[in-house]
């Protein structure tokens, strides 16, 4: 069994106390941080841990906190995305109600590093029971002096809040989290400026990852060699990844960065339920692309997945067995786009929509010849062209899966049925 | 949140490349915009010069030498050196794609219908129908930012399938309709409703495909509080909105630069016309006044007062028991020989401050040289309270609309900008963007307080000794004021101080009073603080009274007293508008021009009345007057402009467009008939150029800069202040009431406007309501001055608590069921105590 770092405490009784987190140690990070070190320090730490954002695209976490710029007189704030709701992920509600503390913890050391007095923690509006967790962890930490003002006698004020949303995919987007936050109708804003100069209300303002943050504590505590150390350079650290679809056991997995994609979906997840033939892997969440059967040797580090034409991302590890049918599994995902499309931008508003009605002419049997064609163009015409992320995320999938699968497709036009066994609607 | 934008005047300009070619602009701006100052053209159907970037369309994207990918010219600022390519073989293929995307889901079967040249060939009319599903049967055929830009790209085919999205066209709210099958959602209705309007009533609903743009929660318009200024209407760049009124006239023939002629603000209009008839109005984008907004009077009421099927278009003479109608020289002689050999009060003319300068010229010649008596009169005066010689003296404060935008501190004294003066109110928002504060002194709550950084809610009738104490404060800082200048009037001391202290530093100021608070000042302390401010380097003023033209009326005597050019007329035998509605005297004709202010007919031998509309009495003689679209002219808005007020219908003497004459003219056909010289001019320019020989400062043409007077009227002695309510009583509120043109209040014949019901009814705050024990529109009574007067009422969040709040019209046309309220209507500015009593309606 691989050491666990995350997902420590998870499964033990209670863990959601304060009392249960501080038995494994707890809180020992924020206090040895207030009383040694400078914020500059604990940035600094982060920095050489090589700790990239847990939320999908990777960026170095020091790095985005070295971005907030120094002495401009305006208040800075840390918001924590917890509105997780890429198909295929479910590690940071996990953290969230399992080990709330450790999320309370990492948010508070980083506000400490950015010299931030006021966080932010938005979640997911669906997370019901988490955000209960999260006001209850926030309660107990408040009580015990890690958070409010003067936090363990350093001077140093953290305060934390809980912002529930209202369920829209695209508020996950930083800046449309941000819009959010204010009160606002979740649009995402044109960059630049970036939220490091121009964030919430108009100030410097940090965005990470829950996960991100709950790596912090543990760099604090045991060095940033160590952590650097769990993983290939670059990709420090240990990550959680939420498997789900043919396996024998889904569920979240903790395993090292750097670890191949086959080690782990065969030794922890027991492989393919039912001893079918694998058909293909989503490795980091429904927005990115594709891998193969062939492509599941791949080490599960960013440049790895990248180099095989997909993306970690989140870790949402979706397998897909001999009898799934691609092109229903790219209607589903085109539905959810589309769905998801906040409307501001005309491509990805007017787009998304289009995809998912051809996806579906086709899965129904009624794809013309042309179809494919007009997919792969209309992922052209997404792809880049949008006002944030949302767009591309939904032509990436699409665009993979005629690429890999494109007989499939052919198939599902010509013969105006389905290639995969059993899978036909 | 966008960049804050470098002030244009302190820019300096830099180099850069577009499309290879060296180019210029100032720093700060756009790229969209620098490649517009340019003459290069990027496609964008979001952007627009007053709202912040959007990015939605994404027609904009462009090639910058060392940016990734395709920035969008509409938030890309422009960097010193920056190298642009505004139209690559890429771009131009992303563009058509876009577009396509857009046309998949717009009723768009016209743009690429094979027969669209015979069609339109064929049948050019546009065709009125429930919904549009193509530019043939769409009101904007023609005049479409989606139409035109297919045709420059030239989109001719849509691989997507088509899909419309079957919402059903909105016709409910007044003024314009809603056909969001049409909406493109580029937002600029929205960002316009919420960053320059401030109304935030439109908004995004739902998400993704199902976007869609309304009032939040479904609900209407006017439940929402739309102000219906048209702004977004003006913005959309589709047909998914239309004025109501010109929706099928097809794109205009032309336009001609105007004025607005329904308050001195003096917004400029463009008047779109078609086969020869004003069709709609569109704002004219002058930095000075409006720069590109207008209000609901503005934006909707202009076609509707003109062409209402009420209109009066010929002359007409009442003969025995039946009215006739005549010929001019038949309607000419009548009159004539009613006027001639009158004795000294024997006649009154009242005359509207609605009229351009060279009618009230020429109105007041004909009355002093042909009929040689000052007795006329206007209801310009009750516009003007406090008297003539206070404000001949406020005209000769610095007036600017314009400095509003630019001011550090603002204080608005009793202003609600969302149906009056509204422009003012959208230049006191540019300003907040900017930085100012703004401090309102309002008894009622207002759209400006909701924004205001102190809201000094005084007690009615208050608000000129809230402003004394300020600006006595101002002046001599903490230490010096005097402890309960204020006292009385509902403000804390704190309060006070607080908002002296944040305008204190500010280096200019702007001071704007409404009509309302004049109107409740009957001490002149609003004046006199006003006066006390004068001196104060970089401070501007804007005292506003009701009437277009009022100021005109003022300086080119259309007030007896008064000669043109603030001359003291000779008092003998002068008959005023008072003498009559007090019975003092019973002049044998009175003639008005463009006045009702009565209900029933004034007791006197012959009335001849003059105007656009028939009024709500019976005449003796009508002379139709023709409307400002109908007649050149010019008006003098409230900063001294002159400005042009054009004429774009030119009708010829007939059957359906009756024989209707500019007011001026029909004076000097009086006087030709009277064989009285002097008052023979060509054309409205020659009464302009009599004019400015006569009044020190008026320009004789073409000049709208604007004028500050130099005052020689004595200021009357002050009538006594406010008192501060006894502690049971109400207090009655008979403010003037704004939305009269000449001898009609507008909501009369503006269906629209009678739609938003604003001006009617006992209006009285909820609390108030629910304390009475009574619901909106049941009946109450008030009681005062000993008389009972019974009347509906109406629930307003805005009133003051624990008073009553009644327009008085100054034009009583049309207004029929007011008259049970017409007693109260003789109670301006003074407050009085009331007692209120309610029974519901059964």
């Amino acid at each position: 069994m691989e050491e666990r770092v995350l997902t420590r405490n998870i499964g033990r009784p209670g863990s959601e106390t304060l009392k249960a987190y501080r038995d494994s140690g707890g809180y020992t990070a924020l206090s040895r941080a207030l009383k040694e070190m400078s914020p500059e320090d604990v940035a600094e730490r982060v920095t050489r841990s090589g700790l990239r954002g847990r939320g999908g695209a990777g960026f170095p976490t020091g790095k985005k906190w070295s971005f907030i710029p120094k002495g401009t007189g305006k208040q800075i704030y840390l918001c924590v995305n917890a509105d997780e709701s890429e198909p295929g992920t479910f590690k940071d509600r996990l953290l969230i109600e399992k080990d709330p503390h450790m999320v309370v913890e990492g948010t508070a050391l980083a506000a400490y590093a950015i010299g931030c007095r006021r966080a932010y923690i938005y979640i997911r509006g669906e997370f019901v029971h988490g955000a209960r967790v999260l006001e209850g962890a926030l309660r107990e930490a408040r009580a015990a002096g890690f958070l409010g003002r003067d936090v363990l006698g350093s001077g140093v004020d953290i305060e934390i809040h809980v912002h529930r949303g209202a369920g829209a995919y695209i508020c996950g987007e930083e800046t449309a989290l941000i819009e959010s936050l204010e009160g606002k109708r979740g649009h995402p804003r044109l960059k630049p400026p970036f939220p490091a100069v121009v964030g919430l209300y108009g100030c410097p303002t940090v965005v990470n990852n829950v996960e991100t943050l709950a790596c912090v504590p543990h760099i604090i505590e045991r060095g940033p060699e160590w952590f650097a150390s769990l993983g290939p350079p670059n990709n420090g650290g240990t990550k959680l990844f939420s498997v789900s679809g043919h396996v024998s056991r889904p569920g979240v997995y903790e395993v090292r960065m750097g670890t191949p994609l086959r080690a782990l979906l065969d030794e922890q997840c027991g492989g393919v339920a039912g001893g079918r033939r694998l058909k293909a892997v989503i490795p980091g969440g429904s927005s990115v692309p594709v891998l193969t059967a062939d492509d599941i040797d791949v080490a599960l580090d960013f440049e790895s997945v990248a180099a095989k034409g997909s993306m970690l991302g989140s870790g949402g590890v979706i397998v897909m067995d001999e009898r799934t049918c691609m092109v229903k599994a790219g209607a589903v995902v085109a539905r959810f786009y589309a769905h998801e499309s906040c409307g501001q931008c005309t491509p990805c508003r007017e787009g998304t929509p289009w995809m998912e009605r051809v996806l579906w002419r086709i899965e129904r049997g009624e794809g013309q010849s042309g179809d494919l064609e007009l997919l792969l163009s209309m992922c052209v015409n997404i792809f880049g062209r949008c006002l944030c992320p949302l767009g591309d995320a939904a032509a990436m999938p699409v665009r993979s899966y005629i690429q890999r699968f494109r007989d499939e497709f052919e198939y599902h036009i010509r013969e105006r049925r389905c290639l995969a066994a059993g899978g036909f609607s | 949140m966008s960049p804050k934008p470098i002030r244009a005047k302190n820019a300096r300009t830099i180099a850069i490349q577009l499309d290879h070619r060296a180019a210029s602009c100032p720093e700060g701006v756009t790229v969209l915009r620098a490649a517009e100052l340019n003459g290069v053209f990027i496609p964008s159907l979001c952007s627009h010069k007053d709202l912040s970037p959007f990015g939605g369309c994404r027609l904009c994207m462009v090639e910058i030498d060392g940016m990734r990918g395709y920035p969008l010219a509409c938030s890309t600022v422009v960097q010193d050196g920056m190298s642009v390519l505004t139209e690559t073989t890429a771009i131009r293929e992303m563009r058509r794609d876009i577009l396509e995307l857009m046309l998949s889901e717009h009723p768009s079967s016209c743009l690429i219908c094979t027969e669209q040249a015979e069609c339109r060939e064929n049948q050019y009319t546009i065709r009125k129908s429930g919904v549009s599903t193509g530019c043939r049967t769409c009101p904007k055929d023609g005049q479409c930012e989606l139409q035109s830009l297919v045709e420059k790209l030239g989109v001719s085919e849509i691989r997507h399938p088509v899909y419309y999205r079957g919402y059903e066209a909105e016709h409910d709210d007044p003024f314009f309709d809603r056909d969001y099958n049409l909406c493109i959602l580029c937002g600029r209705c929205v960002r316009m409703c919420q960053e320059v309007r401030g109304a935030s009533v439109l908004a995004f609903m739902n998400r993704g495909p199902k976007t869609q743009i309304g009032p939040a929660f479904g609900r209407s318009h006017v439940e929402a509080g739309c102000e219906f200024c048209g702004a977004c209407v003006s913005v959309c760049p589709t047909g998914a909105l239309v004025d109501k009124a010109s929706k099928w006239d097809g794109k205009p023939d032309g336009a001609e630069i105007s004025t607005c002629p329904f308050c001195a603000l003096g917004c400029q209009v463009e008047l779109h016309h078609k086969n020869g008839r004003l069709s709609k109005v569109h704002p004219h984008l002058d930095h000075e006044i409006n720069d590109g907004q207008l209000c609901v009077r503005g934006r909707f009421c202009l076609p509707e007062t003109t062409h209402h099927h009420e209109r009066a278009r010929k002359p007409v003479l009442k003969r025995g028991r039946y009215f006739r109608e005549v010929d001019w020289p038949e309607a000419l002689e009548d009159v004539a020989s009613r006027l001639r050999g009158l004795e000294a009060g024997d006649f009154l003319m009242l005359i509207s401050p609605d009229l351009t300068n060279e009618s009230l010229y020429t109105a007041q010649k004909f009355v002093r040289s042909v009929l040689r008596t000052n007795s006329i009169d206007s209801t310009a005066r009750w516009a003007l309270p406090g008297g003539t010689g206070v404000w001949s003296r406020l005209f000769s404060l610095p007036i600017s609309i314009e400095a509003l935008a630019h001011a550090d501190a603002i204080i608005a004294v009793g202003l609600d900008s969302r149906f009056y003066f509204s422009v003012a109110g959208v230049q006191i928002r540019r300003a907040l963007r900017e930085g100012a504060v703004l401090v309102t002194i309002d008894s009622r709550d207002s759209n400006l307080a909701r924004v205001a950084d102190h809201w000094l809610r005084s007690a009615p009738g208050m608000e000129g000794r809230v402003l004394r104490a300020m600006v006595e404060r101002l002046f001599s800082g903490d230490a010096g004021a005097a402890p309960h200048a204020a006292a009385g009037c509902g403000i804390e001391e704190v309060s006070l101080a607080k908002a002296v202290r944040s305008i204190a530093s500010c280096r200019s100021l702007a001071v704007v009073v409404s009509p309302s608070a004049f109107a409740v000042d009957p001490g002149g302390e609003l004046a006199e603080a006003l006066f006390r401010l004068e001196g104060r380097e970089q401070t501007t003023f804007l005292p506003l009274m009701h009437g277009t033209n009022t100021r005109g009326a003022l300086e080119l005597g259309a007030l007896g007293e008064l000669l043109p050019g603030f001359e003291k007329a000779d008092d003998a035998a002068r008959v005023s508008l008072a003498d009559v509605l007090e019975g003092r005297a019973r002049p044998k004709v009175l003639y008005l021009v463009g006045e009702a202010p009565f209900f029933e007919r004034p007791p006197c031998e012959y009335v001849i009345a003059q105007d656009i509309y028939l009024p709500p009495f019976e005449v003796d003689a009508f002379l139709p007057a023709a409307s400002f679209v109908e007649a050149e002219g010019t008006l003098t808005n409230v900063e001294g402009r002159v400005q042009r007020s054009a004429a774009v219908e030119h009708l010829p003497d007939g059957a359906r467009t009756g024989r209707v004459r500019p007011d001026w003219m029909i004076f000097s056909m009086l006087a030709e008939t009277l064989s009285a010289d002097g008052l023979h001019f060509a054309n409205a320019g020659e009464v302009l150029c009599e004019i400015s020989r006569r009044v020190a400062g008026f320009p004789a043409s073409g000049d709208r800069r604007p004028r500050r007077t130099s005052p020689t009227v004595d200021i009357l002695p002050r009538g006594a202040g406010a008192h501060p309510p006894a502690d049971s009583a109400r207090r009655l509120i008979a403010e003037p009431g704004g939305f009269r043109h000449r001898g009609i209040d507008l909501s009369h014949v503006v269906e629209g406007l009678s739609e938003l019901r604003l001006e009617e009814g006992l209006r009285l705050h909820p609390d108030d309501l629910e304390e009475l024990g009574v619901k909106d529109g049941d009946r109450i009574v008030v009681h005062v001055d000993g008389m009972n007067v019974t009347g509906t009422a109406r629930a307003d969040a805005d009133c003051a608590p624990r008073s009553v709040t009644v327009h008085r019209p100054h034009a009583y046309g049309g207004l029929a069921h007011r008259q049970g309220l017409q007693c109260l209507y003789r109670f301006d500015g003074r407050l009085l105590n009331v007692t209120v009593s309610g029974h519901r309606n059964s």
